[in-house]
């Protein structure tokens, strides 16, 4: 990689001028803020600062703009396909001192939030008020991160994802300049949608700077319920029946017998180890228990024996909590391994027979692979356990992974379901979209023509 | 009468806009032509009409998407997703007795293209929640696809979302994937009766905010409640709150008893079956019943139409205080959907549709106000969408720019001069 060298002593000084300890040049910092929890190459930045306000993030922009240095937003270090990797060096920004609850709407249901805001530290605030926010991927990530990289997680059959739930953004774009997206009220049509436009963006269009987010009224009643399968057809065959009819699961998961036995493992899990499928229902008790119903009618269709009921909240959040940590658990299955985590996501009806081919694949190819995912979108994930001292491993790690990815674009499909393209992905998406990696370039380039924001990420320039 | 191009295919298509790429000409695009007056007038060269392109081209219920081409009729497409019991959860209102036209002649790229949605949006989300994929040609003359058939998926910047709600100024759609949904088994509707603006606002946030999975929410007000062609409704002499509850039978009945019990305090409560409901909420979708005048008693109908975006406990005091500023005589032609979020005003017409007395008023809601109907004049000098200032508006040129750099397509229907 050739590295655009504009950092010179004039930029630091301007730096410090502007933030005064809150720029670092150390090693230690530089190396931990170059790359997130995957198994792509980190590139550590030049420089690290830690504004605390959208006016510094602005301030640290214009300057850097102004020498042409590359900027990359950082937030937890939790993403999977190398976005904070500073492949052209340059200035990565962290946000996590941006991490103020600004304003709690409970009658209009929506709350406005700093960048550096986690997840968890959103619904701990939120615990009193009756609502919560429920995209939850696996880590305990940044909000700024997660609109940023348009996260997903195990409530978006119900839910959506972050393009659903993010009404507004504060954004500091290539210029510094800071734009409010959209207003509070949920129907924009004052233009183009450019809120979603920088949801999923990962950095390479601005630096997003206060997120408003829509919440959801905590449910009446919750149900969870485990279901162990004979094999992954039935399991499988019993989610794209229950989507087909319409119910409305809040949230439904698969995981394998190797998954479940690292979450056995790991987390200390006690149910068969099998293909199991995990439900959950929202609602009024009585939609529940009508729910419930159906759904056991079809998975007793499909040779399902009994459903696990779980309903002490502590036992399911220990459950969720289990899923949540399902990466950790699959590291942990083989210690030294770097992981990679596919991604594909398929439409529902093609999902049985992708995730099958796909075992069948991994079998053959020798490799350590546990199979887990949100099922009800047609999303899951292989974990790839590499040994990334043995190239022949690596190697077929790579042509598994390029073979799944055909295969789900081959049934019309998405190479990324929820992980985002970073510069993991970047050759697949002119596979996936053709054309539309140019249509896409020439915005790129509309919005940030110095290409300083987060190059070399979803498209090269 | 200006020259058009009617293209007959996707191909067709393509070197329609290579060439007006290429010639520097400029095209006003058109499905049906059933929403035209929708925008500000355009000073486009040519007319694009689109409506050779017209088919299903995939669609397996199964799969709970469709596929179609951009000028296929929405009718044809609720025709063949009711033969599967399935339908397009966002609802696409028709505009045609809003803007004069027929009834039932809008296209799905239209809908898709103006990003509307009906009533369900409080629950289900707009059009361009709906909208997976499609298939287009830009300004530039390139033909590009995004999004697919997958309900999720990250891959680079989300160019469906932009194309919905963008008026055919970045590029022209042939193809379209939208998501469609299992239709839901009974639908009911529990009507309260005799509400003021204030106090519907409440009772439609209890509503919203409980577990009931309330489906549509809306508050007609005594005059606008007496246009309705539902007998129940119409003849009930209040105004008239309603809200819709969908689902498995037993659910909605469960449901229907909740909200009666927790609306009990608002008054007696009512409730419509299936039938009714459909006329009901497909008449507040469409709007123009109660937006238009009553010609038998020798009213001749509002002018303008505006539609008010606002924080859904806002609405009733936005329009009392355009009404008290303005001092115009509505003829009772307000009603209030999604929760109180949307707001249909009729004003009786003026120069300047009263655009700064309605944006003064929405604009300390962080609300927004879009001219939906007014004579091509007024729309060339008042601004129909909520203005852009300073950096926004320069962003929303940029993008602009990155499709259609040389104002092929549509030019000025957004915004004068872009």
């Amino acid at each position: 990689m050739t590295k655009i060298k504009r950092i010179n002593d004039d930029l630091i000084g301007a730096l410090r001028g502007l933030l005064g300890d809150r720029v670092s040049a150390s090693e230690a910092v530089r190396e931990q803020h170059g790359h997130d929890e995957s198994y792509h190459e980190g590139h550590a930045p030049d420089l690290v600062v830690f504004p605390e306000t959208a006016e510094e993030v602005s301030e640290v922009v214009k300057l850097c703009a102004a020498r042409d240095v590359p900027v990359i937003p950082f937030g937890t270090g939790t993403a999977l396909e190398g976005g904070v990797a500073a492949l052209h060096g340059g200035v990565c920004i962290d946000l996590m001192r941006m991490n103020e609850i600004v304003r709690v709407n409970t009658e209009d249901m929506d709350v406005t939030v700093q960048p550096g805001v986690t997840r968890k530290q959103l619904n701990q605030h939120l615990r009193d008020t009756g609502l919560f926010f429920p995209i939850d991927p696996g880590a305990d990530a940044s909000l700024g991160g997660m609109t940023a990289t348009r996260a997903s997680g195990t409530n978006a059959v119900r839910y959506g994802t972050m393009r659903e739930n993010v009404l507004s953004l504060s954004v500091v774009l290539a210029d510094g300049r800071i734009i409010r997206t959209s207003r509070r009220a949920r129907k924009s049509a004052a233009g183009y949608d450019l809120t979603r436009l920088f949801v999923g963006s990962e950095g390479t269009l601005g630096v997003i700077t206060e997120i408003t987010l829509r919440l959801q009224g905590i449910p009446e009643a919750v149900t969870t319920a485990v279901c162990t399968f004979e094999g992954v057809e039935p399991a499988i065959d019993t989610v794209i029946a229950t989507i087909q009819s319409g119910i409305p699961v809040a949230r439904v998961e698969f995981l394998d017998a190797v998954q479940m036995q690292a979450l056995a493992d790991y987390s200390d899990l006690d149910y068969p180890i099998g293909p199991t499928l995990i439900f959950e229902f929202h609602g009024t008790e009585n939609g529940i228990a009508e729910q419930v119903e159906m759904v056991k009618a079809i998975a007793g269709d499909f040779g399902a024996p009994e459903f696990h009921w779980v309903d002490k909240p502590e036992e399911r959040s220990h459950l969720w909590q289990a899923r949540h940590d399902s990466y950790y658990a699959c590291l942990a299955l083989r210690p030294g391994a770097k992981g990679q985590a596919t991604d594909v996501c398929v439409p529902i009806s093609r999902l049985a027979e992708c995730i099958q081919e796909t075992r069948k694949d991994i079998d053959e190819s020798g490799i350590l692979a546990p199979i887990v995912g949100h099922v009800g979108d047609g999303n899951f994930h292989v974990v790839l356990l590499i040994d990334m001292d043995d190239k022949d491993e690596i190697a077929r790690c790579k042509a598994f992974n390029e073979r799944l990815v055909m295969r789900a674009l081959a049934m019309e499909g998405t190479c990324t379901g929820e992980h985002g393209v970073g510069y993991g992905k970047i050759d697949f998406l002119t596979a996936e979209h053709g054309e539309a990696v140019s249509v896409m370039r020439a915005l790129k380039m509309a919005l940030d023509p110095k290409n300083i924001m987060n190059p070399g990420k979803i498209i090269r320039v | 009468m200006t020259d058009t191009l009617k293209p007959e295919n996707a191909d067709q298509l393509f070197d329609a806009l290579q060439w007006a790429a290429a010639e520097g000409q400029s095209f006003d695009v058109r499905g049906h032509g059933s929403k035209l007056d929708f925008g500000r007038p355009m000073q486009a060269a040519l007319g694009l009409d689109l409506s050779g392109l017209n088919a299903i081209t995939a669609y397996e219920p199964s799969e709970l998407y469709m596929t179609a081409l951009a000028a296929t009729p929405i009718a044809d497409i609720k025709a063949a997703l009711r033969q599967n019991n399935q339908q397009m959860a966002f609802e696409p209102p028709d505009m045609g007795m809003l803007y004069g036209g027929e009834q039932g002649g809008g296209s799905i790229g239209g809908a898709i293209a103006c990003n509307l949605a009906g009533p369900r949006r409080v629950q289900v989300g707009a059009a361009r929640d709906h909208f997976l994929g499609f298939h287009a040609v830009s300004g530039r003359g390139e033909v590009f696809k995004s999004g697919g058939t997958v309900v999720k998926n990250v891959t680079g910047f989300d160019l469906s979302k932009l194309l919905a709600g963008s008026f055919g100024t970045l590029a022209v759609m042939s193809h379209v994937t939208f998501k469609v949904m299992p239709a839901a088994e009974k639908t009911r509707t529990v009507l309260v009766p005799g509400l003021s603006d204030d106090q519907a606002m409440n009772a439609m946030a209890a509503a919203m905010g409980s577990s009931n999975d309330v489906s549509g929410a809306a508050h007609l007000p005594a005059s606008a409640a007496a246009r309705s062609g539902v007998s129940y409704v119409s003849g009930a002499g209040v105004a008239v709150t309603a809200l819709r509850v969908e689902g498995p039978g037993p659910s909605v009945e469960h449901r229907c008893r909740a909200l009666t019990a927790l609306l009990n305090e608002f008054g007696e409560i009512e409730e419509l079956h299936s039938k009714n409901s459909a006329d009901l909420w497909q008449e507040i979708g469409d709007a123009g019943v109660f937006m238009e005048g009553d010609a038998a008693a020798g009213d001749s109908g509002t002018d303008q139409i505006w539609r008010l975006s606002v924080p859904p406990m806002d609405g009733a005091g936005v329009v009392e205080r355009i009404l008290g500023e303005t001092g115009a005589e509505t003829g009772g032609r307000v009603f209030y959907d999604w929760g109180g979020g949307l707001v249909w005003l009729g004003l009786k017409a003026s120069p300047d549709a009263s655009h700064e007395v309605v944006r003064g008023a929405v604009k300390p809601t962080g609300g927004l106000a879009t001219l939906i109907r007014a004579d091509a004049g007024v729309r060339r000098r008042v601004p129909v969408f909520e203005p852009q200032p300073g950096a926004l508006g320069d962003l929303a040129k940029r993008v602009k720019g990155g499709f259609d750099p040389n104002g092929v397509l549509n030019p000025g229907r957004m915004v004068e001069g872009v």
